[in-house]
């Protein structure tokens, strides 16, 4: 009977928990590979639990949020508001999981919750259920409180999503806390600038009054490294999260950009002329001691990032032959090869899991050449590569995000250089700043 | 002359095999005969409803041996719960009254002669960091699991097998994250229609162990694209905070359709 069920239920996930006595004294699970549909989660709006005047604000910003960001991780297919049941749960109790597991909602799973604020203290209560799971609904179940602001709310709502998604995605490290930093030169000059990973909350960090380029975040979200010209020379400038200012940092002569940190945080590869006048790939201490140059060769060698999963390896551009292309070596500067070999591509950015980078890439240069500057990702082993940004204006400096599933970047496409999120794959393009000028994003690794 | 020897000699036979015929037929009935009303019939063999007279619960009714070594690594757990085992009590003989009958034929005491034997046993002062008895909490650990013949895994198996219904949201997890690193594009179109089963464990973090290959496709380049996929994932993300068990098996098949 059973090879009979198989049969017949080829591509249908069917499961099935045995007991098979002593041999199996152990749970197992019988599945098998499903292409389908993305989870069908329902989130109805938290209810309000206390009348205060404070509540019904913080509710709807905790409500946008939590959406937002279960609709951003790209895992989720959410089921439009106006299919719900008219009632919305705000107690395990109150849920009549039949109405949402079955058409119009048709959800597989169900976030809800409520929030209350008491005292000056926000509380909220969130619970995500298995709405087709009749007997044993309940996945997660999570309560919260804070001091009611509007920030705290938007906290408490990134941390459930992160729950959500790290439940439902396997182990995906949500994303909702992570930060982008940034150049923008909306007050006149180009300063670093920090942001939620949705766009909100933007916050001037440096006050340089001369240019800053390149940000960079520590692994440990402590320090921010940057280049910035400073007594009429570029520097690598740090600056601290903790203390709220910069603090000093290994000054070296010649030009010096384009900082990244290794992934322990133990290190920082960098771009100087500091021996040859010609810009060279460097590695030093975190503390700025013991400079290694990595590259020799005549012409630029720029914007280094570390293979963040074995930091054995580095990317970088070089434009030893011509035009910059993408080179990768061994971390002691062995082992080159050329990743590209055609057009003019810049800015690497390497993928968490050390697989991929997204890089800028103008397949086509030259006066009239088809084409224009897009982000791509290319598999380091194989070198195939994918186009994700087609046909809108000129796009730079992507940057990975922790979870390996969003890259952040740069784009002239609304007329001004302005700063998107996507999907790695493309899809989902999301505008985060609309203020001033604003470039080179760098994801907080966490 | 020849010919009448040969015929002695089958004569002799015919008494011998007689004799044997009849033996036989006797195990022969008594064969028959335990088999209708004696031992385990045939369905029944290792199958999936006898296994409960040998199932985990008589399993659990095993006493763990007591941890020979105190724990080194005590402080790796916060839990003050990994303890040197009970100290031995005396064990009390009940005042019982001998049977006269019996007490003729008692056994003589052997314990005196083990303990001459034993050479005296190097005094061992217990480690610093080792935690008193009765300062503990519950045992955690290496001790939570055990190995028998059939069997490992935790001791604590109520009603073992409803982890895919209590926990469908993470098999339809696990499900999903292998179906979406499965490169289809690794197997040649020709493998359509086969299907490989794999079995994996999954532990406490999330994170695959032991994969093998359970039944080949005999197509090896569907195969290795199912070992692929696997390679291919750190984690499914933690066993569900309800799951009390150590680690899941799963039997996971691949379908190849173009």
């Amino acid at each position: 009977m059973l090879r009979a069920l198989l049969g017949k239920s080829a591509l249908f996930v069917f499961l099935l928990v045995v007991l098979l006595g002593q041999a199996l004294a152990q749970d197992w699970i019988r599945t098998g590979t499903n292409r389908g549909a993305p989870v069908r989660l329902a989130v109805p709006d938290f209810k309000a639990a206390t009348t205060e005047p404070q509540t019904a604000p913080l509710n709807t910003t905790f409500n946008q949020t939590l959406w937002n960001d279960l609709d951003n991780s790209g895992i989720f297919e959410m089921v439009a508001k106006s299919f719900y049941p008219l009632q919305n749960p705000g107690s395990p109790n109150e849920v009549k999981l039949d109405a949402w597991g079955n058409p119009p909602p048709n959800a597989s799973m169900l976030a809800f919750g409520n929030l209350g604020v008491t005292n000056g203290k926000l509380a909220v209560q969130g619970w995500l259920f298995d709405a087709k799971n009749t007997a044993s609904p309940q996945v997660l179940g999570k309560q919260y409180q804070e001091a009611a602001t509007n920030d705290n709310a938007r906290l408490i709502a990134h941390r459930f999503a992160d729950e959500i998604i790290f439940r439902l995605g396997g182990g995906i490290p949500g994303i909702a806390e992570s930060r982008i930093f940034y150049i923008s030169s909306r007050n006149g000059h180009k300063e670093v600038w920090v942001m939620d990973y949705d766009g909100a909350g933007q916050q001037q960090l440096t006050h340089l009054n001369s240019i800053a380029l390149s940000p960079r975040i520590s692994p440990d979200n402590s320090r921010v490294a940057f280049s910035g010209l400073s007594n009429d020379s570029w520097q690598i400038l740090m600056y601290s999260m903790d203390l709220g200012r910069l603090v000093s940092f290994q000054r070296f002569p010649g030009g010096n950009y384009s900082p990244a940190w290794s992934s322990d945080g133990t290190k920082l590869a960098f771009s100087s002329s500091m021996r040859s006048g010609d810009p060279e790939i460097f590695t030093v201490d975190a503390t700025g001691a013991n400079p290694k140059r990595l590259t020799s060769f005549k012409g630029s060698d720029v914007s280094p990032v570390w293979n963040p999963k074995t930091n054995g390896q580095i990317a970088w551009v070089s434009g030893r032959n011509g035009l910059p292309q993408i080179f990768l070596m061994d971390a002691d500067g062995s082992n080159v090869q050329q990743i590209t070999s055609e057009g003019y591509a810049v800015s690497p950015s390497w993928s968490p899991n050390g697989l991929l980078l997204t890089f800028a890439w103008r397949r086509h240069y030259g006066p009239g050449a088809p084409g224009g500057q897009d982000i791509y990702i290319m598999n380091i082993a194989t070198h195939e590569f994918v186009q994700l940004t087609h046909d809108a204006g000129v796009n730079d400096f992507p940057s990975w995000s922790p979870d390996g599933r969003h890259i952040v970047f740069q784009s002239t496409r609304t007329g001004s250089e302005q700063i998107w999120t996507m999907l790695a794959d493309g899809t989902h393009q999301q505008q985060l700043t609309r203020d001033g000028k604003n470039s080179m994003p760098n994801w907080s690794v966490k | 002359m020849l010919q009448t020897g040969i015929f002695e000699e089958r004569d002799k036979w015919g008494r011998e095999i007689m004799l044997s015929a009849g033996l036989h037929t006797l195990l022969a009935i008594v064969a028959i005969i335990m088999g209708i009303f004696g031992g385990p019939h045939g369905e029944n063999w290792g199958g999936s409803t006898s296994g409960e007279a040998v199932q985990a619960n008589l399993v659990s009714a095993v006493p763990l041996p007591a941890p020979q070594q105190p724990t080194q690594n005590i402080v790796a757990t916060e839990n003050k719960g990994l303890t040197q085992s009970v100290p031995q009590q005396a064990e009390e003989q009940p005042d019982a009254v001998p049977i006269p009958d019996k007490q003729v034929k008692k056994r003589p005491d052997r314990t005196p002669i083990t303990q001459n034997i034993k050479p005296p046993q190097p005094v061992t002062p217990p480690k610093d960091n080792v935690v008193p008895y009765g300062e503990g909490g519950p045992i955690s650990g290496p001790y939570g699991t055990f190995t028998t013949t059939h069997t490992k895994g935790g001791f604590n198996f109520q009603g073992a097998g409803d982890f895919g219904s209590r926990f469908a949201w993470y098999v339809q997890t696990v499900n999903r994250k292998v179906s979406d690193n499965w490169y289809t594009v690794e197997v040649n179109p020709s493998a359509q229609g086969h299907r490989v089963y794999l079995i994996f464990d999954i532990l406490k973090d999330g994170s695959p162990a032991n994969v093998q290959i359970e039944q080949s496709s005999g197509i090896p380049a569907l195969d290795q694209s199912a070992v692929n996929a696997l390679k291919r994932i750190d984690t499914f993300g933690p066993l569900p905070p309800g799951y009390s068990g150590n680690k899941v098996s799963v039997e996971f098949w691949f379908d190849y359709q173009k």
